[in-house]
C-alpha cells in the first residue's frame, strides 16, 4: 500500500478548471465537470456534487464549482453534474417524475466516477434539493458511503409550501404591477413553475411524500450535515441519525444564502462551508488509491436525438475552451450533418447568470436554432460560469473591460472550427449591452438580438449599486404617480422616503432631456460628441448590421432607448427593430412571455434582409 | 418580541443579505412598493415559521394575498396559532 499522499487543506478554492463530460444516465446524456488531481494525490474516496434546484442552482453555480476545486485540490476525485433537464443535459420528459429520475442521475453520476477514477467509495454532497436527493440516492447505492447535506430539504411539504410562497408572491408583484389578478401558483398541467424553472405534476406528488424523518437511516457510515446560519431545519434531523447509530456531524455555518439564494451577481462563495468541507473529508482521504484507473476516453460530445427519423434529425453539442490568453467556455450546439449554410449565434451572459442563462433559456434557443441550421455558441465571458478569471481581474464581473475581447475570440472560434460566414449576437440586459458594444467596436457580426438592455455606456469604475441611467429614467414614472398619492406625500414629510436619491432622479433627468436635444442637434450638424448612442447606431447600420430591440413593457431601456439615441431610431426604420411583450419581467420568468419572445428572437433571426 | 417586530427584524434583515433597498416600513406600505422580489418574501416566511412556529399561508383554502406591510403583520398577528 502506498503511503498516504500529501493533501493541501487550502483555505480557498485553487482556480481548477475541470474537464467537461458527458455520461449515460440510463437512455440518456447527461453534463458533468470532472475533477481529477494528479495522480500521486488520488484518495480512495471519491465526491459527487448534486445541485440544488431551479433558480438555486442558478445563484450556486459558481459556488458549487467552488467546492469542487476545493475538493480536488485536497486530492478527491470530483465530479458535478447536470441532472436530465437541467443546465446543459439531455431534456427530460416534461410529465416525469423529476425526484425519481433525478435521484437515478446521482447514482449514474457515481458509477460514472468510479469508471472514470480509482476511487472505490464516494461521498454525496449536496445543497437543499440536492441533499434531498443525495439522501435518497445513498439508500440505492451501496458505493456511496458518506454524505455531506447542506442545508437539506428533509420535508417535502415544507419545501413545497416554500416554493408556492415564492410563486405566490412573484405572481401578486406581476400582477399588481399589471392591474390585473394573481395566476395561480400551480400550471394547467398541474406542475408548477418557479422563477422560470418547472416542476412536473408526478414531482409534487412525490415530493408530498418525502419527509427524511420518517425514512430508515441512509445506509452510510459518516455524514455531515451542515445548516444555514439563517436556515436552520435539520437540526433535529441530525439528532436523529446520532440516535440511529450513524457517526453524524451537525454544524451551523454562515454562506448559504449568500451562495444560493442570492442573485448570481452578488453570490458568494461560501468558505467557511468549503473550509468545513475539506477538514471533514481529510479524515477519510488519506488512503490513496493503489492503482490508477484505466484512462477511459471522456465522452465530448452529446447527441440530441430530434423528431425525424434516422441521423439527418441528430444535433451534436459539445463543450469548447477557446481564447488565447484567459480559457474561455462555451458549449456549441452543431446543426444536423450536411448543414451547407454556415451561420453562427453567439449567446452572451445575463448579467453574472452563467451560460445556460435565466430559465434555462439559451439552452432552448440553442437547440431551437440548431435544428434550423444555426451553429450556436452560448459561452460564459471571462469571470463567469465555467470561464477562467482574466489575471488581474476579479471574479463575477458583470461589466469586464475586456468583455470585447472575448467576445472577439468566440466570433474568430465560429468563423475558424466551423467557417462561419454569418454572425449574430444575443443578450439579454448586460448581454445586450455587450453585443451592441461589440458592434460599435465595428466586430465582424451581421445582426445584434438585444433584449432588456439597461444601459448603452459604462463608465469604468461604476458599480452595480451605483445609480443608474436606468434608475433615473424609470423612477420618475414611479414617482410621479405617487406624486397624486396623498399616501405618498404623508411618507415624505413624515421622513421615510430618501429625500436625497428622489433628488438626484429629478435633479438628472431633465438634464438628460437636455443632453438628448442636444445630441440630436449635433448630429445634424455632423458634430461628433462622446457617448452618442444614435450616431453609434446608425453607423452599425450603415455597415449592414441589423439591429434589433426587445423589451418588456416599462422597461426603463426604452426610454433611455430614445433619450440616448434621439431621432436616430426613427431614420433607421426598419434597420433597428423594436419590439414591445406585454406582461413579462424583466428576465422572462414566466412561460407565457418566454415562449413570445422566442417566437420574436426567431422570427428575426430566420429574416432575410 | 412581538410578533409585528419580529416580522419586521425579518424584512429588514432579508434586505440586506438581497442586496435591497428597503422602503420604510409602514401598513400602508404596499409589498410592491417595499423594494422586495419574490425570493425575498419566501425567504421571509420559512424564517417567520422557524421563530414563530407557524405559517399562515399552509392552509387548504387560498388564503388572500396581503397587498400591503400592515395586512401581512394582520396574517400573523390573527393566526389562532
Amino acid at each position: 500500500m502506498s503511503s498516504a499522499p500529501s493533501i493541501r487543506l487550502a483555505a480557498a478554492p485553487t482556480k481548477t478548471l475541470g474537464e467537461a463530460i458527458y455520461f449515460d444516465s440510463g437512455e440518456h446524456q447527461l453534463f458533468g465537470w470532472l475533477y481529477t488531481p494528479p495522480a500521486d494525490a488520488t484518495a480512495k474516496l471519491g465526491l459527487v456534487i448534486c445541485k440544488p434546484f431551479g433558480y438555486e442552482a442558478l445563484c450556486s453555480h459558481r459556488g458549487l464549482r467552488a467546492f469542487a476545486e476545493a475538493a480536488a485540490a485536497c486530492g478527491i476525485a470530483t465530479l458535478r453534474l447536470d441532472y436530465l433537464g437541467t443546465g446543459d443535459s439531455e431534456e427530460i420528459d416534461p410529465q416525469a417524475d423529476q425526484l425519481s429520475a433525478w435521484t437515478r442521475d446521482v447514482i449514474s453520476a457515481v458509477d460514472e466516477l468510479r469508471r472514470r477514477t480509482a476511487v472505490q467509495h464516494v461521498c454525496l454532497l449536496g445543497v437543499r434539493l440536492g441533499a434531498l436527493l443525495a439522501a435518497l440516492a445513498a439508500r440505492d447505492c451501496a458505493a456511496v458511503t458518506s454524505l455531506i447535506l447542506i442545508a437539506p430539504i428533509v420535508s417535502g411539504r415544507r419545501y413545497l409550501r416554500e416554493l408556492r410562497t415564492n410563486r405566490m408572491f412573484a405572481s401578486l408583484l406581476d400582477a399588481q404591477l399589471a392591474g390585473a389578478e394573481p395566476a395561480p401558483a400551480e400550471t394547467p398541467a398541474g406542475g408548477m413553475e418557479v422563477s422560470g424553472f418547472r416542476l412536473s405534476a408526478a414531482t409534487l406528488g412525490a415530493l408530498t411524500h418525502v419527509d427524511l424523518k420518517s425514512y430508515a437511516a441512509p445506509t452510510v457510515t459518516d455524514v455531515l450535515v451542515i445548516d444555514g446560519k439563517d436556515l436552520p431545519g435539520a437540526s433535529a434531523w441530525a439528532q436523529q441519525l446520532v440516535a440511529l447509530g450513524i457517526r453524524t456531524q451537525y454544524r451551523v455555518l454562515p454562506g448559504l444564502i449568500e451562495m444560493a439564494m442570492t442573485a448570481p451577481q452578488y453570490a458568494a462563495v461560501p468558505l467557511e462551508m468549503i473550509a468545513a468541507m475539506q477538514d471533514w473529508l481529510g479524515q477519510f482521504a488519506q488512503e490513496s488509491s493503489a492503482t490508477v484507473a484505466p484512462r477511459t476516453p471522456p465522452t465530448v460530445v452529446m447527441t440530441l436525438r430530434g423528431d425525424e427519423p434516422a441521423q439527418h434529425a441528430v444535433l451534436t453539442e459539445r463543450p469548447v475552451f477557446f481564447g488565447s490568453e484567459t480559457p474561455l467556455f462555451g458549449i456549441v450546439t452543431e446543426p444536423r450533418q450536411g448543414e451547407k449554410r454556415r451561420r453562427g449565434v453567439i449567446l452572451l451572459n445575463a448579467g453574472a447568470d452563467y451560460h445556460i442563462s435565466a430559465n434555462g433559456m439559451h439552452v432552448e434557443l440553442a437547440r431551437e436554432w440548431a435544428s434550423r441550421g444555426y451553429v450556436v455558441l452560448r459561452m460564459d465571458l471571462a469571470g463567469l460560469g465555467d470561464s477562467a478569471t482574466r489575471a488581474g481581474r476579479p471574479d463575477n464581473e458583470v461589466f469586464p473591460p475586456a468583455a470585447l475581447d472575448d467576445i472577439r475570440s468566440a466570433i474568430d472560434f465560429l468563423r475558424s472550427r466551423y467557417g462561419a460566414t454569418d454572425m449574430t449576437l444575443y443578450g439579454l440586459c448586460s448581454g445586450a449591452y455587450h453585443a451592441l458594444r461589440a458592434a460599435a467596436a465595428g466586430a465582424p457580426v451581421n445582426r445584434i438580438l438585444m433584449v432588456n438592455p439597461q444601459n448603452y455606456f459604462w463608465e469604468p469604475g461604476t458599480t452595480l449599486d451605483d445609480l443608474q441611467p436606468a434608475d433615473i429614467v424609470y423612477n420618475p414614472k414611479l414617482y410621479r404617480r405617487k406624486f397624486l398619492s396623498g399616501d405618498a406625500w404623508k411618507r415624505l414629510l413624515s421622513g421615510q422616503v430618501d429625500v436625497w436619491r428622489v433628488a438626484k432622479i429629478f435633479f438628472n433627468r431633465p438634464l438628460m432631456a437636455v443632453q438628448s436635444k442636444l445630441r440630436d442637434l449635433a448630429r445634424r450638424l455632423r458634430i461628433r460628441l462622446r457617448n452618442d448612442l444614435g450616431r453609434e447606431l446608425e453607423e452599425i447600420c450603415k455597415r449592414g448590421v441589423r439591429i434589433v430591440f426587445v423589451f418588456t413593457r416599462g422597461e426603463p431601456g426604452i426610454d433611455l432607448l430614445k433619450i440616448e439615441a434621439g431621432s436616430s431610431v426613427k431614420r433607421l426604420g426598419e434597420s433597428c427593430r423594436i419590439h414591445i411583450i406585454v406582461g413579462a419581467d424583466h428576465i422572462f420568468s414566466q412561460s407565457g412571455p418566454r415562449s413570445m419572445l422566442k417566437t420574436i428572437l426567431s422570427n428575426e433571426l430566420f429574416a432575410r434582409t | 418580541m412581538s410578533v409585528r417586530a419580529t416580522v419586521i427584524s425579518q424584512f429588514e434583515q432579508v434586505a440586506v443579505e438581497q442586496h435591497r433597498k428597503l422602503s420604510r416600513l409602514s401598513d400602508d406600505l404596499k409589498l410592491l412598493d417595499s423594494g422586495l422580489d419574490s425570493l425575498s418574501f419566501a425567504l421571509i416566511v420559512v424564517r417567520l415559521e422557524d421563530a414563530l412556529g407557524f405559517d399562515p399561508f399552509d392552509v387548504a383554502e387560498d388564503v388572500k394575498f396581503p397587498v400591503t406591510f400592515g395586512e401581512f403583520v394582520k396574517l400573523y398577528e390573527n393566526h389562532p396559532h
